[in-house]
C-alpha cells in the first residue's frame, strides 16, 4: 500500500521531469544546470531521474551518476520535511559550531546527512553561510538563526511539535467539515 | 543617432538616468537605506524593514525605503541610513535596529524630528552636528576602492551606477583600443586577487595574443574559503561594477562570452548579478554592439554545486563542461586551452572589479596606492574574536597589528591576541610575532601564511592552534576532489593523526610523521589544493609546538579547548547552595544535586558543551573547566533515596 | 629522432612523446600507474612517475614533461625517491594485498614499484585506512575489488575513450572516491566481449571471473558485498 503510493509519487515526478528537459539544449554543458533545476523541484534525484537525463543529453548514465555524486549539492534519497543545516565554517567552528551540531543529532537520534525514519528532519553541515559575525550560526528551513546555542534548539522542536498539532488539528477539523458537509 | 561614439552615448543614458533619479527622490520625503545583503538579512533586516513600512503606514508618513547592499561593519547589523532632508541633520548611520527601534525611530525621528542618538553610529558625511563615521578608525582608516560605492548605491538599480559614471571606463576603453586597456592594466601593476596574485596583465596579454577565432572570459565567484564573503558581498552590493571589469577584460583579450561561476550557497548574489545582466542588456551596455561600437558581449551566470576545489580554475572549467570537477594538469593554461579548449581568461571578483577604477582613474594612481610589488588595496572579512568584524578594505603594506587592533578595534572581553589565521584553508596561523608582517602578497607567503581568498580569522588565547589545524585538514580533506594519491590519502592521514592528538591519542612520534607527510603532500600534489592544504599544519607546528607538545606528551590542552582533554566541574566552595540555574540548561542532565545541597558534573554524562558555564549566574561563577581531564575531582552522585535502581 | 640524457646514459628517441615513454622504451623503469597513451592531456594522477630534469628546481611527474633535445633526466635522486615512497605508502595504506587470490599472479605493478623503491608493500609507518566500501563489487557483469584498486582511472578511460563503451565512472569524490557503473549488478552488457579495462588495470582490481572464495587473509570479510 505504501509502496504503491511512493511507486506512483516518483511516476509523477518522472512525468514532470520530462517535461521540463525540452527547457534546455541537448548539451553536455547543460548536465550540471539540469540535475540542478530536478532538485530545486523535487528535493533530490533519483536513479530514474539520473536516467532520463543521460537519455535526454544522450550520454551515459554513469557519466550521470559519475557526475552527480561528486558535488556536495546533490542529494539523492528524499530530505526531511524540515531541513536544518548547522554551519561548521571557521568563525563558526571558533565559536563551537560542532557543539550545536552534536546537539541536533542527539536530539534527533541521527547523524548529519541523515533523515530521521518519520522524514520529518534531516541535518546537514554547511561551511560557511556568510553570516560569520553572527557565528554561530544554524540554518533552519531556509531562515538563518544567528548566535545558536544549545537552550535554543529545545525551543526550535517545540515549535515544530506545536506546529504540527495545529495542522494535525485543523487536518482533522477540514476532515470533520468535509464529513459534515457531505 | 548612429554616428555617436561610446562615451556620447554612455552620456546620454547617465543624463537619462539622473533625470530618473531627481524625480524619485524628492527633498521633502526622507530615505530609509537598510542594507539588505545576506548578512543583513541573517541578522534581521527583513523584519526591521517590514516594521519600518508597517509604522510609516500607520502614521500615514512617506518615505522612501532603499535596499542597500552590505556596507562591510557586519558587526553592526541591521544597518540602516536614514537621510531626513526636513529634519536639518545630514544622512545618520543606525545600528543593530531591530523591529522595536525601527518603529520607535519612525515615532521619534521622522514625526517629531529627534533623531535618537543614541543609537546613531555617525553622521554619513561630515559636519558641525555631531561626530561622522569617517572619525571612526573603522571608516576612516580604509580605503576604498572596489568597495567604494558598496552599501551607498542600490545594487538592483542600473540608474545608481550610471549617475555615478558607471560604465565610463568601458565606454572610453571602446572609443580607443584593446591595447590601451592591456597596456594600462599592465601598467598599474594589478595582481589577481583569487589567491596566487599572477599579474593581470600579462594574463590578458597572452589570452589576446594567443591565436583562436573564440575566447571566454570566466569570473571566479566560488569564493569556497569557509570564512570569506567578500566575493559575495561587492556581488550583492555592486554587480554592475563586476560586468564592466569583464567587458573591459573581454574587449581587452578579443572575447565574445563571459560566464560568472557563483556558488552555490549564494542565491541572493546569483539574482542581483543576474539581473544586473539583463538590465545592462537592455540598455545596451552589454549584448550586441555594445554602445553602437562592434565589440558585442554575452555574459551568463553559471551556477557552482558545491565543490571548494571548482575555484582552482581547471576544475571550474570541467564542471562548466559539465564534468566532474577534477583539476588538470597545467600547462596547458587556460589562457592557452581552457573551456571547451579555447583560450580563457579566469579572473577573480575583486580583480574584476577593481580594473573600472584603474581605468577611470589612471594606473599611476593605483600605484600610488598599496606597495610597489602589491600595488592597490587588500579586502578581507575579519571574524572571530575581533570586536568590529565584517569585511575590510586596506592599502596593501598595511600591518596585521594596525588591521587587526586600529581598525577593527582589538580582541574583545580583555582577551589575549594568539594568532591570526589568514587565507583559509590554504593559509597559515601567524602568532603575535608576525603583527608588524606588511599586508601583501610576498611578506605573507614569505611568513608561511598567504594572501589566499582573504579570510582572516582572529583567534584569542581560548583558541587552540592543534584544534584549528585539525578544523582546516577536516575542510580539505572533505573537499579534495580525489584524484591524485597525495592529497586524496595524505590529507586523510594529516587528518587522522592530528584527530588523535587533540583526543589525547597522540604518540611522541606523530609529530615528525606530521611535518614529513606535510611535506611529501605540498611537493607531490597535483593541484594548488592540495600543495596548500598542509599549510595550517605546517604553520601552526612551527610557531605553536608547545601547544602539540602539551597534547601529546601532558595530555593537557593548554587553551582548554579540545574536549577529550579537558573536564567541567563545579568549585563547591563557590556554588550557591539552593541555587539551579545550571540544571536545566544541560542538555544530557549531567548535573546532579549533591548531599551538601549544591551541584556537582557527573564526569560520565558530561559532553562538555559549557552551557552550565554561561548558566551559572556571574555573581557565584562556580563552574571550572580544567585540562587535562582527570584534574576534575570525582563526586558521586548521592544514592537516590526513593530506590529508583 | 632526438637525445636526451637519463642517469647519464643516452637515449635515442622520437620527438613528441614524453619522458616517461622515452624511458619505458629504453627499458629504464619509473614507476607508474596512471600513465595511458591515449589521453589528451596527462591524468597525473598516481605521482610515482618523478624524475628531476635540469632547470626546474624540483621533481616533476614525467608523464606530463614531452622531451626536448638534450634534456638531462635524472630518475634516481633523493628528493625523487622520497616522494615516490611517499606516494607509494600513502596508496598501500588504502590496499589489501592478497597476492594468492589475485589474478595478477605477481605480475602487479605495486609488487614491480616496492621492489624498484626498495620498500615493503606495508604502510609503515603510517596506518591502514578503512574504507567505507564493501571489499568485493559488481559492476554489470565485472567483478571488482575495491581494496586493490589505486584509483589510477585507466579502465575509466579506456571504457570512456577508446572503447566508446562509458559504462564505467569515477563516483563520490575525495577520500570515498570509487569506480562505479550506472549499469545493474548481473545486467548483460558488452564487457565479456570487450574487457578492455581488465587489460589496463596495473593491480587486480577487476576481472570478469567470478568472485574468489578464499578469504583467509581478510577473515570477517563476506565476500559477497551483499548490496
Ligand atoms: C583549491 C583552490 C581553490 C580556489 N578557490 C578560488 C576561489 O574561490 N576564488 C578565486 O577567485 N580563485 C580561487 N582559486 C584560484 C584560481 O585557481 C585562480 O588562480 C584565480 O581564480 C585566478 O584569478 P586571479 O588572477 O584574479 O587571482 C583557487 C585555487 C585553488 C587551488
Ligand atoms: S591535489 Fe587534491 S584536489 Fe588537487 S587534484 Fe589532487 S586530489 Fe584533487
Ligand atoms: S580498477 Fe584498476 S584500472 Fe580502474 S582505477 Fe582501479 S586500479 Fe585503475
Ligand atoms: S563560518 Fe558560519 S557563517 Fe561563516
Ligand atoms: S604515471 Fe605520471 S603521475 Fe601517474
Amino acid at each position: 500500500m505504501k509502496d504503491d503510493a511512493r511507486l506512483s509519487e516518483e511516476e509523477t515526478m518522472l512525468r514532470s521531469i520530462e517535461a521540463m528537459l525540452p527547457r534546455f539544449e541537448k548539451n553536455r554543458a547543460q548536465l550540471i544546470p539540469i540535475l540542478q533545476a530536478i532538485q530545486e523541484e523535487h528535493q533530490y534525484l533519483s536513479r530514474e531521474a539520473m536516467r532520463l537525463v543521460a537519455d535526454y543529453l544522450e550520454i551515459s548514465p554513469s557519466e550521470v551518476l559519475g557526475v552527480a555524486t561528486f558535488y556536495n549539492q546533490f542529494r539523492f534519497h528524499p530530505p526531511g520535511r524540515h531541513q536544518i543545516k548547522v554551519c561548521l565554517g571557521t568563525a563558526c567552528h571558533v565559536a563551537g559550531g560542532d557543539i550545536i551540531l552534536e546537539n541536533f543529532e542527539r536530539k534527533l537520534g541521527i547523524r548529519e546527512g541523515e533523515t530521521t525514519p518519520d522524514r520529518e528532519y534531516s541535518v546537514e553541515r554547511v561551511a560557511c553561510v556568510g553570516c560569520c559575525a553572527l557565528a554561530p550560526v544554524a540554518v533552519v528551513d531556509d531562515k538563518v538563526i544567528g548566535h545558536m546555542q544549545p537552550s535554543k534548539i529545545e525551543g526550535l522542536f517545540l515549535q515544530f511539535d506545536l506546529q504540527r498539532e495545529q495542522e494535525k488539528a485543523r487536518e482533522a477539523g477540514e476532515e470533520a467539515d468535509a464529513q459534515a458537509g457531505s | 543617432m548612429h554616428k555617436l561614439d561610446p562615451e556620447k552615448r554612455l552620456a546620454l543614458l547617465a543624463e537619462e538616468a539622473r533625470k530618473r533619479q531627481a524625480q524619485a527622490s524628492r527633498e521633502d520625503v526622507p530615505t530609509l537605506r537598510i542594507v539588505m545583503s545576506t548578512c543583513g538579512l541573517a541578522a534581521g533586516a527583513a523584519e526591521t524593514r517590514a516594521a519600518f513600512e508597517e509604522a510609516l503606514e500607520r502614521r500615514g508618513l512617506e518615505a522612501r525605503i532603499v535596499a542597500v547592499g552590505c556596507l562591510g561593519h557586519c558587526y553592526a547589523e541591521p544597518l540602516v541610513v536614514i537621510h531626513h532632508p526636513a529634519s536639518g541633520f545630514p544622512p545618520l548611520c543606525y545600528y543593530n535596529i531591530d523591529p522595536g527601534k525601527a518603529r520607535m525611530l519612525v515615532d521619534s525621528f521622522l514625526l517629531d524630528g529627534d533623531p535618537a542618538l543614541e543609537y546613531v553610529l555617525g553622521a554619513m558625511v561630515p559636519n558641525d552636528l555631531l561626530p561622522a563615521v569617517t572619525d571612526f578608525p573603522r571608516f576612516s582608516m580604509e580605503q576604498r576602492v572596489v568597495m567604494e560605492h558598496c552599501g551607498a548605491i542600490d545594487p538592483h538599480s542600473l540608474d545608481d551606477y550610471l549617475a555615478l559614471g558607471g560604465y565610463g571606463a568601458l565606454a572610453t576603453a571602446l572609443g580607443r583600443s584593446p591595447g590601451w586597456v592591456l597596456d594600462e592594466v599592465a601598467r598599474s601593476g594589478l595582481r589577481g586577487r583569487g589567491g596566487a596574485g599572477f599579474p593581470t596583465g600579462r594574463k590578458w596579454r597572452l589570452a589576446a595574443e594567443a591565436p583562436a577565432d573564440s575566447k571566454v572570459v570566466i569570473c571566479n565567484a566560488d569564493e569556497g574559503d569557509p570564512g570569506a564573503y567578500m566575493d559575495r558581498t561587492i556581488m550583492e552590493s555592486n554587480p554592475h561594477q563586476l560586468l564592466e571589469g569583464m567587458a573591459l577584460c573581454a574587449y581587452a583579450v578579443g572575447a565574445e562570452e563571459a560566464i560568472v561561476y557563483v556558488r552555490a550557497e549564494y542565491p541572493l548574489a546569483v539574482r542581483t548579478i543576474q539581473r544586473a545582466i539583463d538590465d545592462a542588456r537592455k540598455a545596451g551596455l552589454l549584448g550586441e554592439r555594445i554602445l553602437g561600437s562592434d565589440f558585442s558581449l554575452h555574459i551568463r551566470v553559471f551556477q557552482g554545486s558545491g565543490a571548494f576545489v571548482c575555484g582552482e580554475e581547471t576544475a571550474l572549467i570541467q564542471s562548466i563542461e559539465g564534468r566532474r570537477g577534477m583539476p588538470q594538469h597545467r600547462p596547458p593554461y587556460p589562457v592557452e586551452a581552457g573551456l571547451w579548449g579555447r583560450p580563457t581568461v579566469v579572473n577573480n571578483v575583486k580583480t574584476l572589479s577593481t580594473v573600472p577604477a584603474i581605468l577611470t582613474r589612471g594606473a599611476h594612481w593605483f600605484r600610488s596606492i598599496g606597495t610597489e610589488k602589491s600595488p592597490g588595496t587588500a579586502i578581507f572579512s575579519v571574524v572571530g574574536n575581533v570586536t568590529h568584524a565584517g569585511l575590510v578594505e586596506i592599502p596593501m603594506g598595511t600591518t596585521l597589528r594596525t588591521l587587526i587592533f586600529d581598525v577593527c578595534g582589538g580582541i574583545p572581553k580583555k582577551k589575549a591576541f594568539k594568532a591570526v589565521q589568514i587565507g583559509g584553508p590554504s593559509g597559515g596561523c601567524l602568532s603575535g610575532d608576525f603583527l608588524d608582517t606588511s599586508i601583501d602578497f610576498d611578506s605573507l607567503t614569505e611568513a608561511g601564511a598567504m594572501m589566499g581568498s582573504g579570510g582572516m580569522v582572529v583567534m584569542d588565547e581560548d583558541s587552540c592552534m592543534v584544534d584549528v589545524a585539525r578544523y582546516f585538514l577536516d575542510f580539505t580533506q572533505n573537499e579534495s576532489c580525489g584524484k591524485c594519491t597525495f592529497c586524496r590519502i595524505g590529507t586523510r592521514h594529516l587528518l587522522l593523526i592530528l584527530d588523535r592528538i587533540t583526543k589525547g591519542e597522540g604518540r611522541e612520534e606523530d609529530l615528525e610523521l606530521l611535518d614529513t607527510l606535510s611535506r611529501d603532500i605540498r611537493d607531490g600534489s597535483l593541484c594548488g589544493l592540495g600543495k596548500t592544504a598542509p599549510n595550517p599544519v605546517l604553520t601552526s607546528l612551527r610557531y605553536f609546538r608547545d601547544e602539540y607538545e602539551a597534547h601529546v606528551r601532558e595530555k593537557r590542552c593548554p587553551a582548554l579547548k579540545c574536549r577529550a582533554l579537558t573536564a567541567f566541574y563545579i568549585d563547591l566552595d563557590k556554588c550557591a547552595r539552593g541555587c539551579d540555574a545550571c540544571v536545566g540548561c544541560c542538555p544530557v542532565e549531567a548535573i546532579f544535586t549533591t548531599r551538601g545541597r549544591k551541584k556537582a558534573i557527573d564526569q560520565e554524562l558530561c559532553v562538555k558543551c559549557g552551557e552550565c558555564v554561561t548558566a551559572c549566574p556571574p555573581e557565584y561563577d562556580a563552574v571550572v573547566r580544567v585540562s587535562p581531564a582527570h584534574l576534575a575531582p570525582i563526586i558521586e552522585r548521592p544514592q537516590p533515596s526513593e530506590g529508583r535502581g | 629522432m632526438i637525445a636526451l640524457d637519463v642517469d647519464g646514459r643516452t637515449i635515442q628517441v622520437e620527438a613528441g612523446i614524453t619522458v616517461l615513454e622515452a624511458c619505458l622504451q629504453n627499458g629504464i623503469f619509473i614507476p607508474n600507474l596512471c600513465f595511458v597513451k591515449t589521453r589528451k592531456r596527462p591524468h597525473a594522477s598516481c605521482r610515482l612517475c618523478f624524475v628531476e630534469i635540469d632547470g626546474l628546481d624540483r621533481p616533476v611527474p614525467s608523464c606530463t614533461q614531452r622531451v626536448r633535445d638534450g634534456m638531462k633526466v635524472r630518475t634516481d635522486t633523493e628528493p625523487v625517491r622520497r616522494l615516490q615512497r611517499s606516494a607509494f605508502k600513502l596508496l598501500m595504506s588504502t590496499h589489501i594485498c592478497t597476492p594468492r587470490e589475485c589474478p595478477t599472479q605477481g605480475r602487479c605493478q605495486l609488487i614491480r614499484t616496492a621492489k624498484l623503491l626498495k620498500v615493503s608493500l606495508k604502510p609503515s609507518p603510517l596506518e591502514r585506512l578503512e574504507r567505507d566500501v564493501d571489499p568485493v563489487v559488481r559492476l554489470g557483469p565485472l567483478v571488482h575489488y575495491p581494496y586493490r584498486c589505486v584509483l589510477c582511472g585507466r579502465c575509466v578511460h579506456v571504457c570512456g575513450e577508446e572503447s566508446g563503451h562509458g559504462l564505467l565512472t569515477f563516483a563520490k569524490r575525495g577520500f570515498n572516491t570509487v569506480v562505479a557503473t550506472f549499469v545493474s549488478e548481473g545486467e548483460e552488457g558488452p564487457c565479456a566481449e570487450c574487457s578492455a579495462c581488465v587489460g589496463v588495470c596495473p593491480t587486480g582490481a577487476l576481472t570478469l571471473e567470478a568472485p574468489e572464495t578464499a578469504e583467509s587473509e581478510e577473515p570477517g570479510r563476506a565476500a559477497d558485498s551483499g548490496g
